[in-house]
């Protein structure tokens, strides 16, 4: 643990993390929401001072990275506000910024795709969703009262045991973080990087025609299993004339520097390749969730019996007649 | 029969053996059993029930009964001397587990008839018959589903006590045995919206089961034993250890078999009301006066007698078992006749007198004179059904009253002469005047007594209760039946009363308001009384006691028939299974030489008493006795002289000579009149103990087995109840324990791991 | 010393500024709990959804970190399905929560505590 954080940091920052926390909880009488969170601010940010300064040990010549700082401050002071904060439209909204700050630390993460899909899907669909909801099961406020607040949202309920209980369980997640688990083996995790450019021969031609390296009628050499024979340990391709089916004057060529598979690419590649499966199942909860959804706010239509016979009557005069 | 068992048949002139009955003895008891049924049905047609249809079914029935009785009689008399005739209704139960002797049982329906049963069911059903007769006069003011109740319940007893007489083996016995019993339960509670009625009942009931669960095991120890219930084969076995007695070895004879006639004895003892067991008798005198003379006086507490006489054979081979008899019949008898002499309740004294009498029977038959028991149960039976039907008359007339301080002078009343002379006879029966039936059957027992080796002090202590029965029968007498007319009416008054008082009617004695105290009453003139005449006896009553006045001094004539054989009774006794004792004095000695070695012979062959023979000095000495006990109540209770046989004051005729010399004897009477206090013995020994017990045992059952019940319920439903506040359907709290719970898993996790 | 801590000490795959993948974590570890928090605390039924979202993003801020860290991507798969799942159960509750209102005119979870079928 120690070569990660000095144990006393980590629990004493979890700690006033803590009491920070049950500080800003919205109370009936006083609430120091600021105090609070700035409690919860020092603590969480002496935790992660922590691990940088252990990481900064290890490699002296890297720059931590202030992106990161900031996202993390505006994710987790937006969560604070999301609970702490007595009118739901707001909670509403700082969860937005917690989403708008969690894509930015996705960013961070190289995992570009799923950032502004977190942003379109979280904060485009689902958080509006939820504000429609907020302000559709709303009392409107009636003229003298200025303060729409219900009474349920202007008190927490016990925050000394739920920060208590939600602390506890940060220190022992942060353990589990720090001093690992016995017997999670590397390799049964770890995958060998899948040649994903053999895939995209078209990409890889036209960016080797962009760099000069191929003649025009030379074209990538395709194997007998259907992928174009690029190497991407080496970084080189196999490139020949076509001719009557078969490639004269095959040579190896070095593949440019800019040439990578992208983000969304590989993660296409991950997702259709590797798991099938999983996308079928992800359009069938939707759809059963769409279903629930139309069910369950569907509001009963009570025709009274005066009014089923009055619109069954012209029908019976039609056919009368 | 089936060949699984070898039939034993005994050697040829041995009462064992048997030979086939005619095929319509098997009738005797199931005519009344038919009559049973019927009067059943009776009771459920709504025109009849009140009429007196199911009194003439039963009596019809009997009188059917005791005239193939007679007819048994007249057609098998001379062959029992050579053996009891069976006959085989069916086959009752034949249970086989094993091709051994011993391994199957078999009882059948089949009915034995020999001396002994034959001279049971004669009086069984003759005397059924007559009182039967009494009872349809007696039980009309109940006239209705009551009415026919009485007679189906008379009817199944005839033919219990016929099953218990007639059975060929000891199960079937035990079946009548049973029958009696319920039957007697159903009767004495038959007034059963009185509480005493129902005690006594249950009272009975429960003495009764005493000891039948003695019977029952001697039954099961029997078949254990011998491995047959059936007499047919059980007396031959009996045999060699009869004759292992007779040459002396008795040490041959094992425990198990000198067992057997204890617990019969104890079953004996209970329904014949001996020594431990006689409690329930007098309170028996709740039921109909007809069952008392019936059931509890004549047929049904002799059955004990019976079983005796019956299985005789067991009894000689037991070292104990005789003795024991003889004492708790002489004993039985002396304290019976103390209680009766201080009772006031007629029909109560003669309860204690039938208790009394039975003691002398059980005393009979350990001096080993079966003949003596059965010759006095036979006179007994109709002596003693006079007694009580006379009281029934009285207490049927006179609206339940049964108090003796209370009636006087009765004989000399219109239309109530028959009754007066029929209790005359009986009252010289039971207390032995010479020349009565009851004077020669006494005689017998006591005679054998002094024939008996180391029985001598038991013959005196019998012929002290003689003079104490004579004494106590005649205080009736002369209280109840001469003197000045007078009375006072119970507190009864039938329904067929011609007084106006229809609307008044009672079941039976109900419990006395106003007129039972136990103060000596304050007489009252009878003319105060305007409103209640005393109802002599009808036709059916008077001819039933004249009969069985009748019949009971006639009974003295079996005496002298066939004389050689100790009279009719004894030539009946002969020729059956108690055959082998009531012979004379040789047997007396081989049986005492076995069991008591310190007697010589010369001891018990020149017994004696008052230096010469006993059998004829006591002739003497009980009349001696007798008219002594007699003079005796006389001079206490009697009238003053000729005159006062008719007239005399009413105080006269509550009070008596006699009490101005109670306060002399000190507390003694009042102990006597309190029953010796033996119902509360019982009470403290017994009744006490187990309510203690029982409250303990239920103490036990609240606190430990049912507290252990409901603690294994309260235990689920107190963690239930401390489990539910997690079921709140707070959401919130659900989350909480869902984050703390997942906090804890990880925190094991981390220990178990890290 | 486990394998995981030893992968951790040598930190991401340049260029990662010297941070290391305990650093994404315990953001995601401390924005779980902010939703455990604020579903423990707060009384709206709306707000509680929010937090359960919360919930989902710090597992999903976990799952990416570990794809970066084991260079695939097998955990921005599984943040597709987080989304879906977070998605299908927004619109679940959400109609839920409009249901409940109109019976009850109140959004307090506090409203529906008496366990009726």
């Amino acid at each position: 643990m120690g070569e990660i954080i000095h144990p006393f940091l980590l629990y004493a920052g979890i700690a006033v993390g803590g009491i920070g926390v049950a500080a800003s909880l919205p109370r009936r009488r006083v609430s120091p929401q600021l105090l609070g969170g700035l409690l919860g601010a020092i603590g969480l940010g002496m935790v992660l001072l922590g691990f940088t300064l252990r990481a900064a040990d290890r490699t002296p010549d890297q720059m931590p990275s202030i992106y990161f700082y900031v996202f993390a401050l505006i994710a987790l002071g937006a969560g604070l506000r999301v609970i702490t904060n007595r009118r739901p439209v707001y909670a509403a909204l700082y969860f937005i910024l917690t989403i708008l700050a969690s894509a930015g630390m996705y960013i961070l993460l190289s995992a570009t795709f799923m950032a502004f899909a977190l942003i379109i899907v979280y904060a485009g669909a689902i958080l509006i969703t939820y504000l429609f909801v907020i302000m559709l099961a709303t009392q409107a406020p009636s003229e003298e009262e200025t303060d729409s607040l219900t009474p349920y949202d202007a008190e927490a309920r016990e925050p000394f045991f739920a920060a208590a209980t939600g602390f506890a369980l940060l220190a022992v997640l942060s353990t589990m973080v720090v001093s690992g688990v016995r017997g999670l083996p590397r390799d049964g995790i770890a995958t060998p990087p899948a040649n994903e450019l053999a895939s995209l021969p078209r990409r890889v031609e036209r960016a080797l025609r962009a760099a000069g390296t191929i003649e025009p009628e030379e074209q990538l050499v395709i194997g007998s299993s259907g992928l174009a024979l690029v190497d991407a340990q080496a970084r080189t391709a196999r490139v020949g004339i076509p001719a009557d089916g078969s490639f004269t004057s095959i040579r190896d060529v070095g593949l440019p520097e800019d040439l990578a598979v992208r983000n969304v690419e590989s993660l296409a590649f991950d997702f259709l390749n590797r798991h099938p499966g999983t996308i079928e199942i992800a359009g069938v909860i939707l759809l059963m969730a769409m279903l629930g959804a139309v069910v369950l706010s569907r509001r009963q239509v009570e025709l009274d019996e005066e009014l089923k016979r009055q619109q069954a009557r012209p029908l019976g005069s039609e056919e009368m007649a | 029969m089936t060949g699984l068992t070898p039939v034993i048949l005994a050697s040829t002139g041995s009462p064992a053996a048997t030979h086939q009955g005619a095929w319509w003895m098997a009738l005797i008891p199931f005519l009344p059993l038919l009559s049973c049924v019927l009067c059943g049905l009776v009771a459920c047609v709504r025109p009849i029930r009140s009429t007196k249809l199911p009194a003439w079914i039963t009596v019809v029935s009997l009188g059917v009964s005791f005239a193939l009785m007679l007819a048994t009689y007249g057609q098998q008399r001379e062959g029992w001397a050579s053996g009891a005739s069976v006959t085989t209704a069916w086959e009752w139960i034949h249970l086989s587990w094993g091709h051994e002797p011993g391994q199957t049982l078999i009882a059948n329906f089949g009915f034995y008839m020999d001396g002994l049963s034959g001279l049971w069911m004669l009086f069984v059903t003759g005397l059924g018959t007559l009182i039967a007769l009494y009872a349809s006069e007696y039980m009309a003011h109940d006239k209705g589903l009551g009415y026919c109740r009485f007679f189906a319940a008379f009817s199944l007893f005839v033919f219990s006590m016929a099953c218990l007489v007639m059975g060929d083996n000891l199960i079937l016995l035990y079946l009548g045995w049973e029958g009696v019993g319920l039957c007697s339960y159903l009767l004495i509670g038959y007034f059963y919206k009185k509480p005493s009625a129902v005690a006594a009942a249950k009272k009975a009931f429960i003495m009764n089961r005493i000891g039948d669960l003695g019977l029952a095991l001697g039954v099961m120890l029997t078949f254990f034993h011998f491995g047959t219930v059936q007499y047919a084969e059980l007396f031959p076995l009996v045999q060699p250890h009869i004759d292992s007695l007779k040459a002396g070895r008795v040490e041959d004879i094992p425990l198990l078999v000198q067992a057997i006639p204890v617990l019969l004895m104890i079953g004996a003892f209970g329904k014949s009301a001996q020594l431990p067991l006689y409690v329930w008798l007098p309170d028996a005198m709740e039921g109909p006066t007809p069952v008392s003379a019936l059931i509890h006086a004549a047929t049904m507490v002799t059955a004990g007698v019976y079983l005796i006489a019956r299985t005789m054979p067991l009894f000689l081979v037991s070292e104990w078992a005789l003795p024991v008899v003889a004492w708790v019949g002489a004993l039985t008898a002396l304290l019976a006749a103390t209680i009766g002499m201080a009772q006031f309740d007629i029909k109560r004294i003669m309860a204690y007198s039938t208790v009394s009498q039975l003691g002398y029977m059980f005393a009979g038959l350990a001096f080993l004179s079966s003949t003596g028991a059965a010759f006095h149960v036979f006179t007994h039976a109709f002596f003693k059904a006079t007694l009580f039907l006379c009281c029934g008359a009285v207490m049927h007339g006179f609206a339940g009253q049964l108090d003796l301080r209370r009636l006087s002078g009765v004989m000399f009343m219109r239309g109530w002469l028959i009754v007066g002379v029929a209790m005359l006879v009986g009252c010289l029966n039971l207390s032995g005047f010479p020349f009565t039936a009851g004077f020669f059957s006494k005689d017998m027992i006591l005679a054998e007594a002094f024939v008996t080796p180391g029985y001598q002090l038991l013959g005196w202590i019998l012929i002290l209760t003689a003079g104490l029965t004579a004494y106590y029968t005649f205080r009736v007498f002369f209280r109840v039946f001469v003197g000045p007319r007078l009375f006072e009416p119970g507190d009864e008054v039938h329904a067929d009363d011609d007084h106006g008082h229809a609307d008044h009617a009672h079941d039976g004695h109900a419990p006395a308001g106003d007129g039972h105290s136990a103060e000596p009453p304050t007489p009252q003139p009878h003319d105060a009384d305007h409103s209640f005449h005393p109802h002599p006896p009808g036709w059916a009553i008077n001819t039933v006691l004249a009969l069985l006045a009748v019949l009971s001094l006639a009974a003295a004539g079996a005496y002298f028939i066939e004389q050689d054989r100790h009279g009719w009774v004894g030539s009946m006794v002969h020729d059956s299974t108690a055959a082998q004792v009531s012979i004379g004095e040789g047997e007396h000695a081989v049986h005492a030489a076995a069991f008591r070695h310190d007697l010589t012979h010369e001891e018990h062959a020149h017994a004696t008493l008052l230096g010469m023979n006993p059998h004829d000095v006591m002739y003497f000495v009980s009349a001696i006795v007798g008219v002594i006990g007699i003079l005796i109540a006389a001079a206490l209770h009697g009238p003053k002289g000729i005159g006062g046989l008719m007239i005399g004051s009413r105080t006269e005729a509550a009070r008596s000579r006699a009490d101005e010399l109670l306060p002399r004897l000190g507390p003694i009477p009042r102990w006597a009149q309190h029953k010796w206090f033996v119902d509360e013995f019982y009470e403290f020994l017994i009744r006490r103990p187990l309510y203690v017990a029982s409250c303990i045992f239920h103490l036990i059952d609240a606190l430990l087995v049912d507290g252990l019940v409901n603690l294994f319920g309260w235990l689920p439903r107190r963690m239930g109840k401390s489990a539910r506040r997690a079921q709140s359907g707070v959401l919130h709290q659900y989350a909480g324990q869902m984050a703390g719970g997942l906090v804890i898993v990880l925190f094991i996790v981390l220990l178990l791991t890290a | 010393m486990s394998e995981l801590v030893l992968l951790a000490q040598s930190g991401f795959p340049a260029p990662m500024g010297g941070l290391t993948l305990a650093h994404y974590l315990f953001v995601s570890a401390a924005m779980f709990v902010l939703g455990v928090i604020g579903f423990l605390t707060r009384r709206n039924l709306i707000i509680m959804f929010l937090c359960t979202e919360m919930m989902f993003q710090a597992a999903g801020l976990a799952l990416i970190a570990f794809s970066r860290f084991w260079l695939n991507q097998t955990g921005q798969t599984f943040v597709i399905f987080v989304i879906t799942i977070a998605a299908a159960e927004a619109a679940l509750a959400l109609a839920l929560v409009v249901l409940l209102f109109r019976k009850r005119e109140s959004l307090s979870a506090d409203e529906w505590s008496e366990m009726s079928g």
